[in-house]
C-alpha cells in the first residue's frame, strides 16, 4: 500500500527536555492512524515538525514519498493545537483566506460549513463563536476543498459530551471516503473507537505501533484455583492466548492476549484434566489498561 | 492581483482597527501639514518681540518649496509613528491570533509570509506618497495661482525622499514586529527607540561638550527622517544660520535604505531559523 507519511529517528529537544527522541511512524494510505499517548508525550511536536512549524534536531520525514514543501502541506487539512483564526472575520472570510492558501476556489466553503454544522452562523464573526463552534470551524477549515489527509490534534479536547459525538461521527464520515487521518489523542477510548492503527508515544518515545486491535487488545485476567495448583500452572501455559501469569496466594492470575469466554477456559482446564475450585474473571477499565501499557515501558 | 496581496487584503478589508488609524493617519498628516506656517509665523512674532529688526512671515505652500515642505513636515518622527505602529499590528496579530501558524501548515511558506507583508507595506507607502504629492500639488495651486513648471525637478526629488523616509520606516516597524512577535512590547520599545532613546543618543552625539560630529546623521531613526533636512523657509537660514537643501542626496536615500534591507535579511534569517 502507498506510504503517506513516513517518518525517520525524528529527534526534537526544548533545552533540557527531549520533546521527541528518534521517533519513526509510517502511515499508509486509508489507515486512521492514532497517536497516543499521555500530556507531554511529543505528539504535538510531532504534527507541528511534519508540518513545518518547527525544525527537528535530527532525523527526517517524507510526505507522499517527497521531500516536504509547501505543496504537500496543500494536499493536508490539519488541526492543530487550538483553532487559529482572524477574530473579527467571519468564519466565510477566514476560510476564504484558506483556500486563497491552497489554490482553491471558494466552492467547497458552503460543503464544509454546512457538514459541520455552522453554516446557520456563517456570518457571525469569529470572537463570537462557542469554543466547540471555533473548534468545529477548525475541522471545516481542515476539510475544505477534501484533502489527501487530514491531521487533527486533540479534536474533541474541551468539547461537551454532544459535540465529541457529533466530531467522532465526522471522522469516521470522512474516514469511510478513503481520506488518511492522523489523530493526536491523549484518549485511549477515543483512538480505540476511531482508529485502524496507532502509535504509543511516551516522553517522545514509540512504545508501540501496530494495528489497534492488536496493540489495544483488552486482555482480561481471570484468577484460578485448584486443588492441583502445580497441574494448573502446567496446563494453563497451553492454552493459545495465555500471555503470563501470576501467583497470589493460593490463586493464579492469568493474564490472556485478548478477550476468553469463561466458560470456553473452564472447559478448556477440564480437558487438561484440571478441575477448578475458584474461577473469577478481572475485566479492567481502558484507563488501566493503557497505564499498565506505559508502565511496563519504563 | 498577485496572490499574496489578495490575501493580504481579505485580512485588512474588515479589520477596525487598521481602518481607524490609518485613517486618523490621514486627517492628522494635511492638518498637520497645514498648521505648520501658523506655527512658525507664531514662532516668527515671538522672536520679534526680542530684536529690533523684525522678521518677515513665512509662506510655506508657494511653488516650488511647497515639495520640500510637504515632504518635511509629513516625515517628522511624531508623524511617521503612526503608520509604523499599524505595520506593528499587522504583523504581531497574526503571532498573538497564530494565524502565521496556520497560514504555514496550510502550505504557505515562511518567505511567502514574510513577502505579503513587505508588499503591503510598499504598498502603503507608495499610497502615501501618491496621495502627499496630490495634495501638495493642490494646496501649491491653491497658494500659487499657477500650475508649476519645475514638478519634475523640484517636485519628484523630494515626494521620492518621502517615500524612501516612510518605506525605511516601516520596514524598521516591520523589524520590530518579526522580532518581537508581541503587539505592546514591539509598540512599545519601538515608540521608546524613535522617540526617546534615539535622541538622546543623536543629542550625545551632536552636543559641542562631546563628539561635535555628524555622525548622528547616520542612525537608522534619524537617517529615515532627514532625508528632507529642513524645511523650505527663508528665515531659517536667518535665524539659525542653516543651510538651505537644494535637493535630495543619494547618501541621504541610501542611508536609510542600507538599514531596511539589512533588517529584512535578519528577519528572513531569523524567521528561517526560528520555531513558530
Amino acid at each position: 500500500m502507498e506510504t503517506v507519511l513516513s517518518i525517520n529517528r525524528l529527534s526534537k529537544r526544548y533545552g533540557k527536555i527531549q520533546a521527541v527522541k528518534e521517533l519513526s511512524i509510517e502511515v499508509k494510505k486509508g489507515q486512521v492512524f492514532g497517536i497516543l499517548g499521555p500530556n507531554g508525550s511529543g505528539k504535538t511536536t510531532t504534527l507541528s515538525i511534519i508540518l513545518d512549524l518547527l525544525k527537528a534536531d535530527d532525523g527526517e520525514f517524507k510526505w507522499f514519498g517527497e521531500i516536504p514543501t509547501k505543496e504537500c502541506r496543500k494536499r493536508i487539512g490539519s488541526v492543530i493545537e487550538s483553532p487559529n483564526f482572524f477574530p473579527y472575520l467571519t468564519p466565510v472570510q477566514n476560510l476564504k483566506i484558506v483556500a486563497d492558501i491552497k489554490d482553491m476556489d471558494y466552492g467547497d466553503i458552503e460543503r464544509v460549513l454546512t457538514l459541520t454544522g455552522l453554516f446557520e452562523r456563517r456570518n457571525s464573526k469569529f470572537k463570537t463563536y462557542s469554543f466547540g463552534m471555533k473548534q468545529r470551524l477548525a475541522i471545516a477549515s481542515a476539510l475544505l476543498g477534501s484533502p489527501e489527509v487530514l491531521i487533527l490534534d486533540e479534536p474533541t479536547n474541551g468539547l461537551d459530551p454532544q459535540g465529541i459525538a457529533q466530531i467522532r461521527e465526522l471522522i469516521l464520515q470522512v474516514a469511510a471516503q478513503g481520506i488518511t487521518i492522523i489523530i493526536a489523542s491523549h484518549l485511549l477510548d477515543e483512538v480505540q473507537k476511531i482508529c485502524s492503527h496507532v502509535a504509543v508515544l511516551d516522553k517522545g518515545k514509540r512504545l508501540f505501533s501496530g494495528e489497534v486491535k492488536d496493540v489495544l487488545a483488552i486482555s482480561d485476567s481471570f484468577e484460578l484455583s485448584s486443588s492441583d495448583m502445580t497441574g494448573l500452572e502446567k496446563a494453563i501455559l497451553q492454552h493459545p492466548m495465555y500471555r503470563s501469569s501470576e501467583k497470589n496466594g493460593n490463586l493464579l492470575q492469568v493474564y490472556f492476549k485478548g478477550e476468553i469466554n469463561p466458560g470456553e477456559l473452564n472447559e478448556f482446564l477440564h480437558k487438561n484434566g484440571i478441575l477448578l475450585n475458584h474461577l473469577a474473571e478481572r475485566k479492567r477499565s481502558l484507563e488501566q489498561h493503557f497505564l499498565e501499557l506505559l508502565q511496563n515501558n519504563t | 492581483m498577485n496572490k499574496l496581496l489578495h490575501i493580504e487584503f481579505k485580512k485588512i478589508l474588515t479589520y477596525k482597527t487598521f481602518w481607524i488609524l490609518f485613517g486618523l493617519y490621514f486627517v492628522f498628516l494635511p492638518i498637520g501639514i497645514l498648521l505648520a506656517e501658523f506655527m512658525i509665523n507664531n514662532m516668527v512674532d515671538n522672536i520679534n518681540k526680542h530684536t529690533p529688526i523684525p522678521l518677515p512671515h513665512v509662506a510655506i505652500y508657494y511653488f516650488p518649496d511647497v515639495w520640500q515642505n510637504f515632504a518635511f513636515f509629513a516625515s517628522i518622527r511624531y508623524v511617521l509613528i503612526f503608520p509604523a505602529i499599524v505595520i506593528i499590528i499587522l504583523i504581531t496579530n497574526e503571532f498573538t491570533f497564530k494565524t502565521i501558524r496556520q497560514n504555514i501548515i496550510n502550505g504557505m511558506s515562511k518567505a511567502e509570509f514574510l513577502r505579503s507583508k513587505l508588499q503591503i507595506i510598499l504598498l502603503m507607502a507608495l499610497f502615501v506618497s501618491l496621495i502627499l504629492t496630490i495634495s501638495a500639488f493642490i494646496v501649491g495651486l491653491f497658494h500659487s495661482g499657477t500650475s508649476d513648471i519645475t514638478f519634475f525637478s523640484k517636485g519628484i526629488p523630494f515626494m521620492f525622499g518621502f517615500f524612501v523616509s516612510l518605506f525605511s520606516f516601516l520596514i524598521y516597524a516591520f523589524f520590530f514586529g518579526f522580532m518581537l512577535r508581541n503587539t505592546g512590547l514591539a509598540i512599545g520599545l519601538f515608540t521608546l527607540y524613535t522617540l526617546i532613546i534615539e535622541p538622546i543618543i543623536s543629542g550625545l552625539l551632536r552636543s559641542p561638550l562631546l563628539f561635535k560630529n555628524t555622525i548622528y546623521n547616520f542612525l537608522p531613526i534619524t537617517s529615515a527622517i532627514r532625508v528632507t533636512e529642513y524645511p523650505a523657509v527663508p528665515v531659517l537660514k536667518k535665524v539659525m544660520g542653516l543651510e538651505l537643501q537644494s535637493g535630495i542626496s543619494l547618501i541621504s536615500l541610501g542611508v536609510p535604505l542600507l538599514y531596511s534591507a539589512l533588517m529584512i535579511g535578519i528577519v528572513f534569517w531569523v524567521m528561517s531559523k526560528k520555531d513558530l
